[in-house]
């Protein structure tokens, strides 16, 4: 490397690049810190990194999500009225097929109500008066230029997983041709769906000699997030419901299979089910891919009120 | 077909990207609810079981699931909203409990007389008996066919599948050292789930209990708890035709809502 470039000396690979104050200042300028909204306002999130958004069922996973996603798609001022969002889309991939669209309307007709409600305070004239009607105009094109920005797209399988991610670069690139913003947020829910569907798949000889497993496609879906990631620096957030197994090892699932999966997986299986249901801790059943890629986890606890 | 071959133009054209108005004009389109004929439930599901979603009813035994999955069926074949597939998993299915729920329907709705009414709502009935859970997805398999390849015809299109009881052909698997009875049991969710939104079926399915700490749970387990959009909980009083039906989870609603309905005497 010393004497590539031609004619240079050799100790020109040590001078400067930038310094670490030039460092600082462009990644925070081409990656700002994201407020989002309670909980998830404290960790100090930037674009690039991956959310995992972890709970029981019925602790507010989605919800999370959804309150997120409208922070996002909401602009941050729009004719006179601050609403504090980022003004950017989000892509959101539905693996467990029970997104309610009519909820997300809800949360974000509840917030432009709010926002506007500061500003113009109502009195008891709202009806008779045209400051409702006014309201109304104000909200119908605001709530469809951020309905706009929600991108939505449901998978039933793990190759329809693997096929949506592979679309999102070309999907964010025609839709910002179109609408000149571009995509912040991705969000799967969740990415334990198919967990069990995965597990029972017989290892298959593929052409290559690929064996097609939960963990081979966990890291097939990695390695496309990451692809993305590298084009364009968004926030991931993914929800994880917890898995409750029966505490045997994979030997069972993987007669066939070779004796390198058997080692990976029976580690984050060894918990007996009793014990872990008795905790209320569910043991991690992600593959080790996946876990070194997740930049934060969150846990949700429902505290049953 | 290996996964990581890069394929990028016939991914493109096969995934379906949509945004959020219109997900709201798919959702709005059509009469999106289905009534149960029976007002507390109704109310609790805001309006009616909703297309495009699954709804699990759970109870103990004898508290009413079943009566619900034929009012269900009655009401939804009266009204002209289309055709009824019903699985029967316990020939639990009476074809004079329908005629006796059809006698009481409110004077507004009886436009024909009563024996050609009936025939028309029986006819319009599918009802099937499932007995394992290799049978449940030879009828579903049959169903997604039929439905593919049919020309939408107001009132013979399937518009309300009711499943009960789906616990009874998914507890049996669930249990045991392999994985494969929990696989089976999320495909099933998972194929309940694409034919409601694909074609836009209502899914009532119904779900026993079973003892859990302390109080009785619903069965199935935790890995089912994320498959249902609506879950209901529904008790009878003893002695009573008066029910209440609790609210488990709901995707607009809140949770721990109770409302009381009764059914006819038989």
């Amino acid at each position: 490397m010393a004497g590539e470039a031609g004619g240079g000396r050799p100790r020109d690979w040590l001078s400067m690049d930038e310094t670490a104050a030039a460092f600082l200042s462009r990644s925070l300028s081409t990656r700002p810190p994201i407020l989002l909204p309670p909980p998830l306002h404290r960790a100090p999130l930037r674009p690039g990194n991956v959310v995992e958004i972890a709970g029981p069922s019925g602790s507010g996973k989605s919800q999370l999500l959804l309150m997120s996603a409208v922070q996002c798609i909401l602009p941050k001022e729009w004719e006179g009225v601050y609403f504090g969002g980022l003004g950017k889309a989000v892509m959101y991939i539905d693996l467990d097929c029970r997104f309610d669209v009519l909820r997300l309307a809800q949360i974000l007709r509840k917030r432009i109500a709010a926002c506007y409600g500061s500003v113009h305070p109502t009195n008891e004239n709202f009806v008779t008066d045209g400051s409702k009607d006014k309201f109304h105009s104000f909200e119908s094109t605001l709530f469809s230029d951020c309905m706009k920005r929600f991108l939505y797209v449901r998978c039933y399988n793990s190759s329809e997983l693997v096929a949506a991610l592979k679309s999102l670069k070309s999907q964010s690139e025609a839709r910002s041709e179109v609408f000149g913003i571009g995509v912040y947020f991705l969000m799967l829910d969740s990415i334990g769906a198919f967990y069990w569907i995965d597990r029972a798949l017989q290892p298959t000889r593929e052409s290559k000699g690929k064996t097609l497993s939960f963990q081979s496609i966990t890291e097939t879906v990695v390695q496309e997030i990451h692809k993305f990631l590298q084009l364009q620096p968004i926030l991931v957030l993914v929800t994880k419901a917890p898995i409750y197994g029966e505490g045997i090892t994979t030997s069972n699932d993987f007669q066939r299979g070779s004796l390198k999966h058997m080692s990976e997986d029976s580690t984050a299986l060894r918990y007996p089910k009793r014990e872990e249901e008795r905790n209320g801790s569910c043991r991690e059943y992600m593959p080790s891919a996946w876990q070194t890629f997740v930049t934060h986890r969150i846990k949700l606890q429902d505290l049953g009120w | 077909m290996d996964m990581n071959e890069e394929q990028p133009h016939v991914e493109d054209r096969c995934v379906p990207w949509s945004d959020g108005m219109q997900l709201l004009k798919d959702a709005a389109e059509g009469k999106h609810f289905l009534p149960t004929g029976l007002e507390g439930i109704d109310t609790l599901l805001g309006g009616g079981l909703r297309k495009g979603q699954l709804t699990e009813i759970t109870g103990q035994s004898s508290s009413g699931k079943t009566q619900v999955c034929l009012y269900s069926a009655a009401h939804v074949a009266a009204r002209h909203m289309g055709a009824v597939l019903y699985l029967d998993t316990s020939n639990s299915f009476s074809p004079s409990r329908i005629a006796h729920i059809l006698d009481e329907l409110p004077i507004s709705l009886i436009k024909e007389p009563k024996d050609m009414r009936l025939k028309r709502v029986m006819s319009s009935i599918i009802c099937e008996s499932v007995f394992d859970i290799f049978a449940l997805f030879e009828v579903l398999d049959r169903l997604e066919v039929s439905l593919n390849c049919k020309v939408t015809n107001g009132s013979n299109k399937i518009c309300l599948l009711i499943i009960d009881s789906v616990s009874s052909l998914l507890a049996p698997i669930i249990g045991g050292k392999n994985s494969q009875g929990r696989s089976m049991m999320i495909s099933v969710a998972m194929i309940l789930k694409k034919l409601a939104h694909k074609h836009n079926l209502s899914v009532l399915v119904t779900n026993h209990m079973v003892a859990g700490n302390g109080a009785p749970k619903p069965a199935l387990g935790e890995s089912w708890k994320a498959a249902p959009h609506i879950r209901l909980m529904i008790s009878r009083d003893r002695g009573s035709n008066i029910c209440t039906a609790t609210t488990l989870k709901h995707t607009l609603l809140a949770c721990g809502r109770h409302m009381k309905f009764q059914f006819l005497p038989s």
